[in-house]
């Protein structure tokens, strides 16, 4: 019997499966915060506040996680609702972390594998809103921290080489998404039962 | 118990699999390509600089016409050729940020979609390998240069240490997705295998 799948259920069922890739990459996010937390701290006060929120992002991924193992995964509304908490929260730390914030700041790589498994995840339009929302947010950051970079042509070179590149994972992201989604369609409407039918 | 009978559409799979995954490399590429171009002659490098990078972003260029060609004729890809054009992004990527300063250049970003577009196009093994590689050479290209210019410091170690974790990510990433995916659509196949031909009740009688 051909497999019929509405697209509601289709990017349900590409929630369902693929939210894990979202959860993984935070965890990348997390990792890497733990360490520059503890590792640039000079103080107790950096510390604990740094922690508290790196902590707090450990425990909404620990609890996608959860849910995910037990077979009972988050829905579109929670991941979606965490992929935004990602794209404010390393926005905030390229602005504010640090002696070096805004262009200046090497952090903005955190981008790339939220970014990513937001595209594997999402239906393309909300990928295409996300990434446009993450690159304006980004430039945001970036102009109202280092203002000065608005009149030197290298900076903004720089600038627009960092958003291209943010703008090709999210674009071949979300292209690979199709790919595989056609993929499963075709495999999905393969003959099989429909040809013994009409052998019987 | 697993069936040791191959699945329906289970060696189509799999010749398929590198096909659909170089259209993602191939277009990764080609974004590599057009923006190395415009980046490089928008407040280019001094002359001697730049004679080499042109020169190897059009050899890349014709290289990835020829790939994309064989994509556009059906012809089956050749996993050798894949993985050697991938090599070849790589290796143009660590060229051109040791000719710009090593730790210091800020071309490392482009190694971002090329290890995306290679971790869903590759097998676990290869893709995991590839990034391993690319992680190894650039931690190491980092460490040496900023150490050659005495700027190896704490924040240094710290921003290299960054900057591979979240390439480590991506790839790993990109192929957990692909294999998410390649185990989907595998059970969608099995979904379509046809019922065994029924045991004929004239014979039992």
């Amino acid at each position: 019997m051909q497999q019929v799948r509405t697209p509601a259920q289709q990017n349900a069922e590409d929630i369902f499966f693929g939210q894990i890739v979202l959860i993984w990459a935070r965890w990348f996010f997390i990792l890497a915060g733990i360490i520059l937390a503890l590792w640039t701290a000079t103080s107790t006060n950096e510390i604990t506040l740094s922690v508290l929120f790196v902590v707090a992002l450990m425990a909404m991924n620990f609890f996608l996680h959860g849910r995910y193992l037990i077979e009972k995964p988050a829905n579109q509304k929670m991941i979606l609702g965490a992929a935004i908490l990602d794209l404010i929260l390393i926005t905030a730390i390229v602005g504010t972390w640090g002696n070096d914030t805004g262009l200046r700041s090497q952090l903005f790589i955190f981008y790339y594998p939220v970014l990513l498994g937001f595209a594997f995840v999402f239906p393309r339009r909300l990928t295409t809103i996300y990434t446009i929302a993450l690159l304006a947010a980004y430039t945001l950051v970036c102009m109202v921290v280092t203002p000065s970079m608005i009149g030197s042509m290298g900076d903004i070179k720089l600038l627009v080489m960092r958003l291209i590149t943010l703008a090709a994972t999210g674009g071949l992201g979300t292209y690979y998404w199709r790919i595989q989604r056609e993929r499963r369609r075709a495999a999905m409407s393969r003959p099989g039962m429909n040809e013994y039918a009409a052998r019987a | 118990m697993k069936s040791k009978k191959p699945m329906m559409g289970e060696s189509t799979q799999a010749e398929q699999d590198p096909a659909h995954g170089q259209v993602v490399v191939i277009f990764a590429r080609w974004i590599l390509i057009a923006t190395g171009l415009v980046l490089m002659l928008w407040l280019p490098s001094p002359i001697e600089q730049l004679r080499f990078q042109i020169f190897f972003i059009l050899l890349l260029a014709m290289a990835n016409f020829y790939l994309h060609a064989q994509l556009l004729l059906k012809r089956p890809a050749v996993q050798a050729v894949a993985y050697l054009a991938s090599a070849g992004d790589i290796a143009l990527i660590t060229l051109l940020i040791l000719l710009s300063g090593g730790y210091t250049s800020d071309l490392y970003i482009f190694y971002f979609p090329a290890l995306l577009a290679l971790s869903v196009a590759f097998a676990t093994r290869p893709a995991f390998a590839f990034g391993g590689a690319v992680i190894c050479l650039y931690a190491a290209l980092s460490l040496f240069t900023s150490a050659a210019a005495r700027d190896l410091t704490e924040a240094t170690t710290q921003i290299i240490l960054a900057r591979v974790l979240m390439l480590g990510a991506v790839v790993f990433a990109g192929n957990l997705y692909w294999r998410i995916e390649r185990d989907r659509r595998q059970a969608a196949l099995e979904l379509q295998e046809p019922l065994p031909a029924p045991v004929s009740t004239a014979s039992a009688e």
